[in-house]
């Protein structure tokens, strides 16, 4: 059996493929939270905590910095992290948990007589753990409410209840699968990386519109002839917009906008099985059973 | 072909695109050709700047509309290194014409303190448009204060008021000093610094700022101008105390500085009734009254003067507050010195906050770094429509569709930009992201308008096939407006500026651009 004879004939079997993803995705999310109390890698800037950024020169031995600053700062929780673009490291990013003025000051302090920079050579970010945690919540708050009302305006588009919540299913899926693989590689999230799920929603439901309103609304052709019709417009929709964030994601050097690269180039691949497979399969079973 | 264009431009959709595409350009206002002189970012109070009549630039004014320092003496400055050049040349007390883009001023320099001869004005390079970089590209601080406790929104306003007066008396004119909430409820107050931020205005900032006068348990008089009417802070009666000067103590130097102020009549009688009933002790050869003057700030003893015994019961308005600083160095005791006076006159000069305020989040971005940054996004902007136009003109071959497509997404990115400059918005990393989302969903719309009309022979109607392709384009666009709405209460407006610009660029491309994409390439299809 050909690819296109099994997408077309057996649409039902397929469906399992985006459910054992969720389901993946949930127990994933479910260990996270078990093991660390989260059910994400929280970055400094969502729980607190201090980050001084300093430009990378050749000089610099990072092994070095860190058994220092650790020797050092033995009560201290610090990490040093690498930041690189296009192959090349741009800058090193060290990560504690102070947040007081007083231990910061004497951080930035040691930093900068051991690597020998200047005033405006480094940058310092603090983030206080209330404003932290309060911050997170607040987004995740806003993501849910962004999702309600998104499922709103989808209802109001297409006026019947199974293909909005399939629009709104595929959204979802895409959220949570994305979710998982991004704790699997072991990044920490930050406000920007946030900000990208919202994106995400966006970016997903622009497909599922487009083939929704192709499959429901058009009369010409048979449904499949429809369903390919979107595909082709959806695949090249698809294909700008993650050869877009794959440039971006190699080349850029903000560690902000390379999340928000990540998390996106995550979610537009499962996009594609969540739109492309989850629901044109519920669309075809709703279209046969209003027959 | 002469016919469509001329189709092309005839059309409401593309001439409505056109009006708003000239309107950006006229509020960007980029300068092709580079502008002269180096933009004047603040001058110092009591600088000789100052005197001469320059103003500290508002933070209200397009970048463009900032006075420009053209020539010192005739000699160009074109760059910040000329600029301080041409001060390094100039000796103490020389009269120097200095030519600004707003005339002439004839300025007397003077030595500071730290030694060097100067005006008081600091300068940043002159922007090329009216778009203003925000601090994660500049370089600056950005501080979020939360009151300790719940405060009406008329003492919000009045400890923004007064921050705000606090960091002009530090000479700093350009900052963003606005009130911020959040879906709690919860009350923040966001500053925004642009440049390098000298440690000491950081340090005042979370300060509360409650000053007290006392004798025994009673107040004498507070910080703030109800009490204290003038502040001295020219070098005849504030600095290092020449009596006292700077001396070995521990394992460094300490200094002692002073500096005069004259106290409202009110606050002279209550003195003068505090001190009737004192008795009059002798001792170092001199006569004291029994009880000391105490000054506290935020609770915290800073300094015990002795009262002189012919000050008994008078009410005297003049009164010298002193102090002290340390250091490892004599220098850094000077410096150090210096500061805490500057900072306890500034206390004194606006008075004690209504609140407690807590630091919740500091950054502070180095401008070489955000430089760094800007250059990268401009290349990987670069790289990015080129990666876009490769896969469109692979998609489909006809340069009819791809052409209009990359202008129309140009031409999105230039609404974005003269919104934010009309708007005077700060293009921070928050903003990218913005764009990146806008040119994400330009892209997408573009290629469901261009599928929904090459499409469908079968629907001759040009008009039912544009009606089909933005019936899509809505729906997609009602949803991403959807996503976006609560975060603009979301945590301390953090997100704010992201959800802002995404909404407004969407609005601008859904609205206006992508109408028009969609009315050009009709009339370039149709036969």
């Amino acid at each position: 059996m050909s690819f296109k004879t099994i997408y077309e004939k057996k649409y039902k079997f397929l469906l399992i493929i985006p459910f054992i993803l969720i389901v993946l995705a949930i127990i994933q999310i479910g260990v996270q939270t078990a093991v660390t109390g989260d059910f994400v890698n929280k970055g400094i800037s969502l729980k607190g905590g201090s980050t001084i950024t300093v430009e990378y020169d050749s000089s610099i031995s990072v092994q070095t910095i860190e058994s220092m600053l650790n020797e050092k700062f033995p009560l201290a929780e610090v990490s040093i992290r690498v930041l690189s673009s296009a192959g090349k490291t741009t800058a090193i990013a060290i990560d504690s948990d102070a947040q007081d003025n007083d231990e910061i000051d004497v951080l930035v302090k040691v930093v900068k007589s051991e690597l020998n920079i200047k005033d405006d050579q480094y940058s310092v970010e603090v983030m206080g753990s209330s404003l932290g945690t309060s911050f997170f919540k607040q987004t995740v708050f806003a993501l849910l409410i962004a999702f309600v009302l998104m499922g709103i305006v989808v209802f109001i588009y297409f006026r019947t209840l199974a293909p909005s919540l399939a629009v709104i299913l595929a959204a979802f899926s895409d959220i949570v699968v994305t979710l998982a693989i991004f704790n699997l590689t072991g990044m920490k999230l930050s406000t920007a990386g946030i900000a990208a799920f919202l994106m995400l929603i966006g970016y997903s439901v622009d497909t599922d519109i487009l083939l929704s309103t192709r499959v429901l609304k058009r009369k010409d052709g048979t449904v499949m002839e429809r369903i390919y019709g979107a595909m082709k417009t959806g695949l090249t929709m698809s294909s700008t917009t993650i050869s877009a964030v794959l440039v971006a994601l190699l080349f850029v050097q903000s560690e902000v906008v390379k999340q928000i690269m990540l998390i996106l180039f995550i979610g537009l691949l499962v996009d594609l099985i969540m739109t492309w497979i989850q629901n044109v399969g519920v669309l075809r079973i709703y279209l046969e059973r209003k027959k | 072909m002469k016919q469509k264009l001329k189709g092309i431009f005839t059309n409401w959709k593309v001439i409505l695109l056109l009006i708003f595409l000239i309107m950006s350009f006229i509020t960007i206002k980029p300068q092709l050709f580079g502008v002269d002189g180096v933009t004047i970012r603040n001058v110092l109070p009591n600088s000789s700047a100052m005197d001469a009549g320059i103003e500290n630039p508002s933070s209200n004014l397009h970048p463009l509309s900032r006075e420009r320092i053209l020539s010192i003496n005739n000699k160009p400055v074109s760059s910040i290194e000329e600029y301080y050049a041409s001060l390094a040349s100039l000796l103490d007390n020389q009269t120097v014409r200095l030519e600004t883009s707003e005339g002439f001023y004839s300025i007397q320099t003077r030595t500071g303190t730290d030694g060097i001869v100067d005006f008081g004005i600091k300068v940043s390079e002159a922007p090329t448009s009216n778009l203003q970089k925000g601090l994660d590209l500049e370089g600056g601080t950005r501080v979020l204060l939360k009151p300790s406790e719940a405060v009406s929104d008329d003492d919000l306003e009045i400890t923004i008021n007064n921050l705000k007066e606090r960091l002009n008396v530090y000479g700093l004119g350009d900052i963003i000093v606005r009130a911020a909430s959040d879906l709690s409820g919860d009350n923040f107050i966001l500053i925004e610094i642009a440049g390098v931020t000298e440690q000491e205005v950081k340090d005042l900032l979370a300060r509360q700022g409650k000053f007290e006068a006392m004798i025994g348990n009673d107040t004498v008089f507070f910080g703030g101008k109800k009490d204290i009417t003038y502040v001295c802070r020219s070098a005849d009666c504030s600095g290092i105390d020449p009596r006292v000067g700077c001396s070995p103590s521990g394992d460094g130097y300490g200094c002692r500085f002073f500096f005069s102020i004259t106290l409202s009549s009110e606050a002279a009688e209550r003195q003068a009734e505090l001190t009737t009933p004192l008795t009059i002790l002798s001792e170092d050869g001199g006569n004291y009254l029994s009880d000391d003057l105490v000054l506290f700030l935020d609770d915290v003893e800073v300094d015990r003067l002795r009262i002189g015994s012919e000050l008994k019961g008078r009410a005297t308005t003049n009164i010298q507050i002193s102090g002290s600083g340390a250091g490892i160095t004599q220098q850094e005791a000077v410096t150090n010195t210096l500061q805490n006076m500057k900072r306890l006159q500034t206390i004194l000069i606006t008075g004690s906050l209504p609140v407690k305020l807590d630091i919740v989040k500091m950054d502070t971005i180095s401008p070489s770094l955000g430089k760094e940054f800007l250059n990268n996004i401009l290349f990987v902007g670069l790289l990015v429509i080129i990666a876009v136009v490769t896969v469109v003109l692979i998609r489909y071959k006809n340069l009819k569709v791809v052409l209009p497509m990359v202008l129309t997404l140009l031409s999105e990115f230039v609404l974005i930009l003269g919104f934010a400059s009309l708007v005077r918005w700060n293009l921070d990393l928050a903003a990218i992201a913005g764009i990146i989302v806008v040119a994400g969903t330009g892209v997408d719309h573009l290629i469901v308008i261009t599928d929904e009309t090459l499409r469908g022979e079968e629907i001759s109607d040009w008009k039912k096939r544009i009606k089909n392709a933005m019936f899509i384009v809505m729906g997609a666009y009602f949803t991403t407006l959807a996503g976006m709405l609560p975060l603009l209460w979301a945590g301390a407006g953090l997100l704010k500026g992201f959800a802002l610009t995404t909404i407004a660029g969407i609005s601008f491309g859904v609205l206006i651009a992508r109408p028009a994409y969609a009315a050009i390439i009709e009339k370039l299809l149709k036969d």
